[in-house]
């Protein structure tokens, strides 16, 4: 009986495996067939001979390299942007004693509720007047304004279980406040930190209306931007496209399989505690 | 615990950079939008204050705005009836298996792939028949013929097929959320309850779910706003159509300010989303605060 | 230390926010911020032929296999390699970004230098708001302006000033895959609209989709209905009449058209979950072999002969509708334009650079085998330089056209258009009255009216 029950529950386990696992490998699959082979509409099929030549001919295309690095630029300085502002807001608002502490966060709370698409006109005309359009720039800093809510959340939730007395001690000791932010909380924060990275680098790392409407100049646009550009347009070999997506979402899954351990830990460890 | 008394200028250092850049690039655009909300405006030029007439123009007189708003609030509450299935998962993974965590990764997926791909799946999955859909092709082989439908195109159907799709892509999402949130409560006190004799639901019912409450609420507030502000998957799948039948609030504003050319009316709209976004979630808070006290 | 290395940053965020501020109460059509120079600093002492110049050209030719991809990219080629102090920066988009990015730069007057519109009631908001800049002395340079077809830069001219150029003129033509008609056993092509529901009915007994579309892009439906409408009403005009105040969309020849319309979705002449697939996809139906026919601009002339079912397809005209109409009629669709910012900080360079372009373009087309629907004379004979039966066969179409109408969102303004769009959309998923349906774009109409 226990074991017929152990059996069903791993059954259960198992479903979920296929169906969240299943478009990566339905991707790939796309990625190596002919197009006779994907219009032909079988939904799970092995493509006949793996077309490795359509991700010669999407690389190609589709300017990958040059969208890759710019990517990865815009996504790395906002991470580490997003991971030192909030952390520090994160600290003032669970530990520093100051009347606009909640109101702080209340503000930053506020900022989840804002759909970025709203924003899209008066950014631009900030951006003008500021001088900044079609520099990266302009996709820096409204990712990491639209990420910080979330990351201060995160972060302030975690900090508030961190127990106070290690800090208490070496503040009367004369350390630095600075020094104890330093040494103290961030290295305790790194996991926490983690959840926030990956979180960032999903929202950022996929977003494209943002990128397609400050930037103009071809050697400064982003990964999703060709993408998405490339799927809509790039009408006459799917196989190409398919490739395409593959090559976009691999930073991606490299990412986070490589972090993933990571996550769970500091998904939201401090909420439970604190 | 708020501990530390330290001098302005060091509180300045610490909030100020990321507040000001945040209250610049997200609040004060969100402000303009709302004042954008006011005028008659095409978004180029010819801007006219027309007070609260846009409001009253969506309340009344728009015919794609309320079902938009229905079929949005149906979408949050789909997303947050997802997350009690979520904890149930999360707890039997905590349960039977000792690295749960991989498996609550690898559920995780989904999130971490652009709509994009997404989108081009499941309209692969919900094709007709007739162009080799999978799931009228399981129907079929079922014999289940009169069950098929062509889920993206049929009014009364399109939209819960999209929220099926937002449903499985945000799954382990929550369910990783939940997951941590179990494994992070202190195995002693399911001992001391053994001892006591809770074990299994009955732990779970006393010890697991007050515990868990804050977390839960987590989700449930996450699940909200991504729901009230999702955009881009139902634009990939079906663009709001057919004729608004998938229309929700924020594809509603996208294409009245820049299809419609009525920049100042989508803005009234987004001055809406917003006000039910911040309702909502003091409702939601409200709530959550009074299931915390009784359980403390 | 630290507090000043943060606030500087702080001073760049605090005068974004009085810009904002000012920018918010300015928008009442004057661009009062010329001043601002772009951050490339050598922009700004004019023409003097050594300093290096850019010149942003957003266009809509993203997909690098189709011939106007590739003429624009060989003649800015060219031109960079004539002047050596200009560079042109393409922003290469596609048609729905295009559309939606140049609107948000249209808020803040940030046109690029060259923008893509579409013409007529399209480009009338921008035109409005005063964005591009007047091209009349620039056509009259090296004789361009008599290379457009008589008549088509009508449709770009407000106030008697030509704002844009047009990269081709089309018209609406019915392709068919001569193959799939065999095997269906039909002789002939259809001339009226009943013949034409009887081939539909034909093809779909012998399971051949009748007709290809992508309507999630609902314009493809709208295009369709609006030649129903033409030949309904007898003639062009009607949404001008409309617009005039002569008719309304309660008129019986719109309702005929809605009533024949629908006809054709209940003979099941679509794909299934057309409303679903997007125009490219729309058109890969037909491209791939699995419909019979196609009703769409001639533009896809060149996209026919270089996809699968290449040699297999002719084209006829849109039949009449209940003895209505005049099949030399057609739907008539200038192609987009390109427009120059009137804010351009190098408007007489880029005026420049949109001359030779435009004086070429139709050169460079006929080489790539994509003149047919070129809005510009060009010499060169289409059979001699080796263009399909096909290409042949659409270019005497255009050498019938007695008139007709631009499309839907060519004619009415945006709001109302895109009611008018969501409610074709709509025939295709449920029957409708007919009654109702026009009741809904007078309404709209009305609602929308300037």
């Amino acid at each position: 009986m226990l074991k017929f029950k152990k059996g069903v529950v791993y059954l259960l386990f198992a479903i979920p495996v296929v169906t969240q696992l299943y478009p990566l490998l339905w991707l790939l699959f796309y990625s190596l067939k002919t197009n006779e082979e994907i219009l032909d509409g079988r939904f799970f099929s092995l493509p006949n001979a793996p077309q490795w030549q359509n991700y010669k001919e999407a690389y190609e295309a589709g300017n990958y390299l040059k969208y890759l690095s710019n990517s990865v630029l815009v996504t790395g300085v906002t991470m580490i942007c997003v991971i030192l502002l909030s952390s520090m807001v994160a600290y003032a608002i669970s530990r520093f004693r100051w009347k606009y502490g909640t109101v702080v966060m209340t503000v930053f709370l506020m900022g989840m509720m804002i759909p970025m698409q709203a924003t899209l006109l008066p950014l631009m005309v900030i951006f003008k007047n500021v001088d900044i359009l079609n520099t990266h720039l302009s996709l820096i800093l409204p990712y990491i304004a639209f990420s910080t809510p979330i990351a201060v959340f995160i972060l302030s939730g975690f900090m508030k279980g961190i127990p106070p007395e290690i800090e208490e001690s070496a503040y009367i000791d004369g350390a630095s406040i600075y020094r104890i932010f330093r040494s103290i909380i961030v290295p305790v924060s790194i996991p926490p930190m983690m959840t926030v990275c990956i979180l960032t680098f999903i929202t950022i790392w996929n977003e494209y209306i943002l990128a397609a409407t400050f930037i103009s100049s071809e050697r400064l646009k982003t990964l999703p931007f060709g993408v998405y550009t490339f799927v809509s347009q790039y009408s006459v070999n799917y196989g190409n496209i398919g490739a395409f997506l593959v090559m976009g979402a691999l930073p991606v899954i490299l990412i986070y399989f490589f972090l993933s351990g990571q996550i769970t830990k500091g998904m939201v460890a401090g909420a439970v505690k604190g | 615990m708020k501990v530390l008394k330290v001098p302005a200028g060091t509180i300045a250092v610490f909030v100020l950079p990321c507040l000001l850049l945040y209250v610049c690039l997200v609040f004060v655009p969100i402000l303009v939008s709302f004042y954008s909300g006011l005028l008659k405006w095409d978004g180029i030029a010819n801007a006219e204050f027309i007070g609260l007439a846009n409001f009253r123009d969506m309340f009344a007189n728009d015919p794609v705005f309320w079902p938009s708003v229905r079929r949005t609030l149906l979408y949050a509450l789909a997303s947050m009836l997802e997350i009690p299935l979520c904890l149930w998962m999360a707890i039997l993974l905590h349960r039977y298996l000792k690295n749960g965590s991989r498996l609550a990764s690898i559920y995780f997926t989904p999130v971490i792939l652009s709509v994009v791909i997404i989108g081009q799946l499941w309209k692969t999955i919900y094709n007709p028949t007739s162009m080799g859909g999978m799931l009228n092709g399981v129907l079929v082989s079922l014999g289940l013929d009169s069950w098929t439908h062509n889920w993206l195109t049929e009014p009364s159907i399109a939209m819960y097929s999209i929220y099926l799709v937002s449903l499985w892509q945000y799954f382990g999402y929550h369910l990783l959320i939940q997951y941590t949130g179990v494994t992070n409560i202190p195995e002693e006190i399911y001992e001391a309850a053994k001892i006591d004799g809770a074990e299994g639901f009955k732990a779970d019912r006393f010890i697991t779910m007050p515990l868990i409450v804050p977390i839960f609420k987590i989700s449930i507030v996450l699940a909200f706003i991504g729901s009230l502000q999702a955009f881009d998957m139902v634009m990939v799948m079906t663009g709001g159509g057919p004729a608004h039948a998938t229309d929700v609030i924020s594809t509603h504003m996208y294409n009245s300010s820049f299809l419609s050319l009525k920049y100042g009316y989508g803005s009234a709209i987004a001055t809406f989303l917003v006000a039910v976004c911040l309702l909502f979630t003091v409702v939601i808070n409200f709530f959550f605060n009074k299931l915390e006290n009784r359980y403390s | 230390m630290v507090r000043r290395a943060a606030l500087k940053p702080l001073a760049v965020i605090l005068a974004a926010v009085m810009a904002l501020s000012l920018a918010a109460c300015g928008n009442s059509g004057k661009s009062d911020t010329a001043a601002t120079e772009k951050n490339n600093g050598a922009a700004v002492q004019g023409s003097s032929s050594d300093k290096k110049i850019t010149i942003t050209f957003q266009n809509i030719y993203p997909d690098p296999t189709t011939p106007s991809h590739k003429t624009l990219n060989e003649l800015v080629k060219q031109y960079e390699a004539d002047h050596p102090n200009i560079h042109i920066e393409l922003d290469t988009l596609n048609t729905d970004q295009q559309k939606v990015k140049l609107k948000t730069q249209a808020a803040s007057k940030e046109v690029p230098d060259i923008t893509i519109v579409n013409p007529a009631a399209q480009m009338k908001p921008f035109v409005d708001a005063k964005l591009f800049a007047p091209l009349n002395d620039m056509l009259d340079q090296n004789g361009l302006k008599d290379t457009y077809q008589s008549g088509l830069l009508d449709y770009y001219s407000f106030d008697g000033n030509v704002y844009s150029l047009p990269d081709g003129n089309n018209i609406e033509v019915v392709y068919y895959n001569k193959e799939l008609f065999e095997q269906a056993g039909i002789a002939n092509t259809p001339t009226t609209y009943e013949e034409f529901l009887n081939t539909v009915k034909t093809l779909k007994a012998k399971g051949i989709t009748p007709l290809a579309i992508g309507e999630k892009d609902s314009w493809t439906g709208s295009f369709l209905f609006m030649n129903i409408l033409l030949r309904t009403n007898g003639g062009p005009g009607f949404l001008q009449d409309v617009m005039d105040g002569k008719k309304t969309f309660e008129d019986p020849a719109f309702i005929e058209a809605v009533d024949s319309f629908q006809e054709l979705v209940q003979a099941g002449a679509f794909p299934d979950g057309a409303t679903s697939i997007d125009a490219n996809a729309g058109g890969n139906i037909f491209k791939s072999g699995k419909a019979a026919m196609w009703v769409i601009g001639s533009w896809e002339t060149g996209a026919i002969d270089a996809s699968s079912v290449a040699g297999k397809v002719g084209a006829f005209q849109f039949p009449t509708v209940n003895g209505k109409g005049d099949p030399d009629e057609f739907m008539l669709a200038p192609g987009s334009a390109f427009a120059i910012s009137a804010n351009s900080e190098h408007l007489q360079e880029t005026k420049d650079f949109l001359n030779y372009f435009a004086l070429n373009f139709p050169k460079k087309q006929f080489e790539f085998k994509n003149a047919v629907g070129l809005g510009q004379k060009v010499d060169g004979d289409l059979k001699a330089a080796g263009y399909s039966d096909l290409a042949i066969e659409v270019a005497e179409l255009f050498n019938n056209v007695k008139g007709g109408d631009l499309a839907f969102d060519n004619t009415m303004n945006p709001a109302t258009a895109q009611v008018h769009l969501s409610s074709i959309q709509n025939l295709f998923v449920q029957k409708v009255d007919s009654a109702q349906v026009a009741k809904e774009h007078q309404a709209a109409f009305e609602a929308n009216k300037e």
